[in-house]
């Protein structure tokens, strides 16, 4: 599988309004200015609490960051007077702040809402807790700078594994697809998979928003699985776990025998279990694709059917003198 | 491997019945064809990634042909785009 680094997509920001847009309803947010600082830009997917800042020390002030306003920094401004209050944020409303956040239902001041309006920095409102909007922000952030790629091949979760199947046009990865829906599986995309990465080791497949869960079988044309299939046949994201790459056979290939040297393959620097599956007459894709889903399962669980098996060879290497090569000492009678 | 670009100048953009000759010329050669567009990169042999790329009139995309027939690949399928899909 080749795979092209000019193709990874990273957004290097987003507007507050897009930002706003997108998780209001999510995180009950509400505005308290009016939207003049909608244009503003996000460039930093971490947060900031600008407590030392109104103390007055904005050296190594993260004003590039949405500034969350807790219960701390509420409070703070509550003891001053109006006057240095006014001062304190005019101070730091100067800098290029995205926008603000006051959490745990702390309502802004008065001469906050206004100075914000001056300066044009949106500001809302959220009663979650700091600790819970940081996360949730933090997490939808991440997902937004997250880099992604976009890969050709067919997705599909088979029995709750991610596995994404690649290679050449018309090897057949749809009709796979296909065929593993017809069995119960899910289809998550096929031919375009935008595949992101979510925190530090996990990526994640989605179709695009325009295509779905619609695909092409070579003589028939497109068909529209979820309608076709019904809603048990699709899902709409799906973490990626295993590859699996189809080829026409090659003598000079090297295909894996045992299965204990595992390959991976490296997807946006994480590094995901790879399988090369050569097609052969009689070879039936789909119960190879199932066994691999259950193997890659029963690993999971701490079982290791090639591991077990060479266990037992070496404990049997190890015993002298065994002449019990039939699995059955005596065969009485046709009884289990 | 060539990299071609070209601009999508028809008015209707580049719908399923372009879409469907582009992959149709495109499985005409053994070469291996993709598409960008915005950072995301598509197989020009499937008629799905084709029409993923909703490229309206004024877009610009890049052609990447790379195989042993990639010189003709590229010719026929960048005049097919250069002639607006024979739309003009």
């Amino acid at each position: 599988m080749k795979l092209d680094d000019k193709t990874i997509i990273k957004k290097e920001s987003i507007t507050v309004d897009f930002f706003y847009k997108n998780v209001k309803d999510r995180f009950k947010l509400t505005l308290f200015t009016d939207e003049s600082g909608f244009s503003r830009n996000i460039y930093d997917q971490n947060l900031h609490r600008p407590g030392l800042a109104l103390a007055g020390f904005v050296e190594l002030f993260s004003y590039t960051r949405i500034q969350i306003f807790g219960n701390t920094e509420m409070k703070y401004l509550n003891q001053l007077t109006q006057e240095e209050r006014a001062r304190t944020l005019r101070k730091i409303f100067q800098f290029d702040i995205p926008c603000i956040i006051l959490t745990d239902g702390n309502e802004p001041f008065p001469e906050m809402i206004s100075l914000a309006n001056e300066f044009h920095i949106g500001m809302f409102g959220s009663t979650f807790t700091t600790t819970k909007l940081v996360y949730l922000v933090g997490d939808f952030l991440d997902d937004q700078f997250a880099p992604r790629i976009s890969v050709h091949g067919s997705f599909v979760d088979v029995y709750g594994v991610g596995m994404l199947f690649v290679g050449k046009s018309g090897i057949g990865k749809s009709e796979v697809a296909l065929d593993l829906v017809e069995r119960g599986h899910r289809l998550v995309a096929d031919d375009v998979i935008i595949v992101t990465k979510k925190g530090e080791n996990i990526l994640m497949g989605s179709g695009t928003e325009l295509v779905k869960h619609f695909m092409e079988v070579r003589g028939i044309g497109i068909i529209d699985v979820k309608s076709m299939f019904g809603v048990r046949a699709i899902r709409f994201q799906k973490r990626l776990e295993i590859i699996v790459e189809l080829e026409v056979w090659d003598e000079k290939s090297h295909y894996t025998r045992t299965g204990l040297d595992e390959e991976v393959f490296s997807l946006l620097d994480i590094e995901i279990p790879y399988i090369k599956l050569p097609i052969l007459p009689g070879k039936n894709i789909t119960v190879i694709s199932e066994v691999i889903s259950l193997n890659y399962l029963l690993k999971h669980y701490g079982y290791d059917s090639a591991k077990v098996l060479q266990r037992r060879l070496e404990d049997r290497l190890n015993r002298l003198n065994v002449d019990d090569k039939r699995f059955v000492d005596y065969f009485e009678h046709d009884f289990e | 491997m060539l990299e071609r670009k070209v601009v999508i100048v028809n008015n209707a953009g580049l719908h399923t019945r372009p879409a469907a000759t582009i992959v149709k010329l495109a499985a005409k050669y053994k070469s291996e064809f993709f598409i960008n567009k915005d950072g995301l990169n598509i197989n020009g042999k499937s008629i799905i990634g084709v029409m993923t790329l909703a490229a309206e009139k004024g877009s610009e995309l890049m052609l990447v042909f790379d195989g042993e027939d990639e010189n003709e690949a590229a010719e026929e399928i960048t005049n097919y785009f250069n002639r607006g899909f024979d739309e003009l």
